[in-house]
């Protein structure tokens, strides 16, 4: 198949037609609240746009954030993305190794200057002049910055890479820090979690590839269509909530009746990511549909935020100032909306 | 549906609420053209309220499966261009779940490119068994 044939084309060699992109795009426009002219748009859009070049980087991770990406079975509506992308080079998908793999990378560089996604997930160290991660003997930090330096634009790829998450737990003895404190000049999306919602992720690349550029995003560099919502907001156990029935144990009459989980440490209320609505394995369940509170995955520093069971209202304190700080980090994004989510978000921990 | 309760003849409020907006759309299409598309799964609907929707929309002339990167459903309701569609995704769930109010929902139209296409295979397949005959020793 030619290398420069539209992903229609290439699709259609597979006796795969124009309706796919027609049922992808109604997909991914209710997962991301499009309006329907837009989803109809975006089929079009999609069939017409060339295979995306991605160059996936991991750093300090658990590799758990891929397994989420690539957890899809038989060929389904979920990972007709796998199409549409051209992953070049990924250190735990790729067969080749050595020279020859990095010789790929810097030649997926050269041939999409300017076009190319950048994944990253993991953090990155910088203690010590960062040898707490080398790969092919270079530090995280040299080969981020050497990769992205062409790129289109970068995708942090869960809580690591976005905001340090779990190596950049205290006391962080790597000095490990998020993708944005490093890249400073190209677009740089966050789609955490620990790990990230599979869709967020791939519903995220598609948007990017359809319409060449970049999804709305929240005051933490957030696509806004998977992260718009608090999970207390759109949780189903929410009217418990408004009841005052509260589980005050996990085995008690009330965590067996379905109750609220706020008053064992469940950071729904703080916590803005799409687990209440898409879930997760197919829309089959998510940790509060298991019974556990949520922990706040996909929020800054949410490892240190004074405990899993403590409930928010124990932990005003030290919640109020970390948002604080990580709302300091977002920044970079440079968005308008931040102040109305920031405030939205201050009044949520003084409440 | 799977679930569909015993009819108890009373609708949900949500269901209603769906239904009149589907009236208006369904107005607006037969006076101007103007195609909705109504996304059930963004609205906070229970199978019950589903349930007693699909009641009320009852069941059209046309059904059709589809197998186009998993499964889909596309079906018309009692009610002429208004029309019912289910893509199932992972593990057969509904992935995508939505009313369409058109003439012919945009799924079922063959795509001009795919026609070209397919117009070119059959050309070949008309020519080919004649190549083959004329290649391969009768025996």
């Amino acid at each position: 198949m030619a290398e420069f044939a539209t992903l229609g084309e290439r699709l259609a060699e597979h006796g795969i037609s124009r309706r796919a992109f027609v049922k992808y795009a109604s997909y991914l426009g209710s997962l991301m609240a499009l309006a329907p002219e837009v989803s109809r748009s975006m089929a079009a859009e999609l069939a017409k746009a060339r295979r995306q070049s991605v160059i996936w980087l991991s750093f300090q991770e658990c590799t758990g954030c891929t397994e989420s990406i690539t957890r899809s079975y038989s060929p389904t509506l979920e990972d007709l993305i796998f199409d549409f992308i051209s992953l070049d080079y990924h250190e735990t998908l790729m067969a080749a190794s050595g020279e020859g793999i990095e010789h790929a990378r810097k030649e997926a560089m050269a041939a999409n200057k300017g076009k190319y996604i950048v994944a990253v997930d993991g953090s990155i160290p910088l203690k010590d002049g960062g040898i707490y991660s080398t790969s092919a003997g270079q530090s995280n930090l040299a080969i981020l910055e050497e990769t992205c330096k062409d790129a289109f634009a970068v995708i942090s790829i869960g809580t690591c890479a976005a905001f340090g998450g779990i190596p950049k737990a205290k006391p962080n003895p790597t000095g490990a820090v998020s993708v944005a404190d490093i890249i400073k000049d190209k677009p740089i999306i966050n789609i955490p979690g620990c790990p990230p919602i599979p869709e967020a992720m791939t519903g995220t690349i598609a948007y990017l590839l359809a319409f060449g550029k970049v999804p709305e995003l929240d005051h933490l560099g957030r696509p806004k269509a998977f992260f718009g919502d608090n999970i207390h907001d759109r949780c189903y156990r929410r009217p418990f909530y408004e009841r005052g029935q509260f589980a005050k144990s996990f085995d008690d009459e009330g965590a067996r009746a379905g109750w609220c989980l706020y008053e064992v440490g469940c950071k729904g209320p703080v916590t803005y990511n799409a687990c209440a609505t898409t879930k997760w394995n197919g829309g089959v369940s998510f940790p509060i549909q298991s019974g556990h509170g949520c922990l706040g995955c996909s929020e800054p520093d949410f490892w240190d935020k004074g405990g899993f069971y403590v409930p928010l209202s124990g932990s005003v304190g030290p919640t109020a100032k970390l948002v604080g700080g990580a709302a300091i980090a977002g920044a970079v994004a440079g968005l308008a909306a931040a102040a109305v989510a920031r405030h939205r978000k201050s009044s949520l921990n003084k409440g | 549906m799977n679930s569909v309760s015993p009819m108890t003849g009373e609708a949900t409020p949500l269901a209603l609420a769906v239904l009149s907006e589907i009236a208006t759309a369904l107005a607006r299409l037969a006076e101007t053209g103007e195609e909705t598309t109504i996304d059930l799964k963004s609205l906070p609907l229970s199978p019950d309220d589903l349930a007693r929707l699909g009641e009320l929309l009852g069941e059209g002339e046309v059904r059709c499966d589809l197998e186009v990167a998993g499964r889909s459903e596309v079906r018309e309701t009692g009610f002429s261009g208004v029309w019912w569609i289910r893509h199932l995704g992972l593990g057969d769930e509904v992935a995508l779940e939505e009313i369409a109010i058109t003439f012919v929902p945009e799924i079922l139209h063959a795509h001009p490119d795919d026609v070209a296409r397919a117009a070119r295979r059959l050309a070949e397949a008309v020519t080919a068994p004649l190549a083959d005959e004329e290649e391969t020793p009768r025996g």
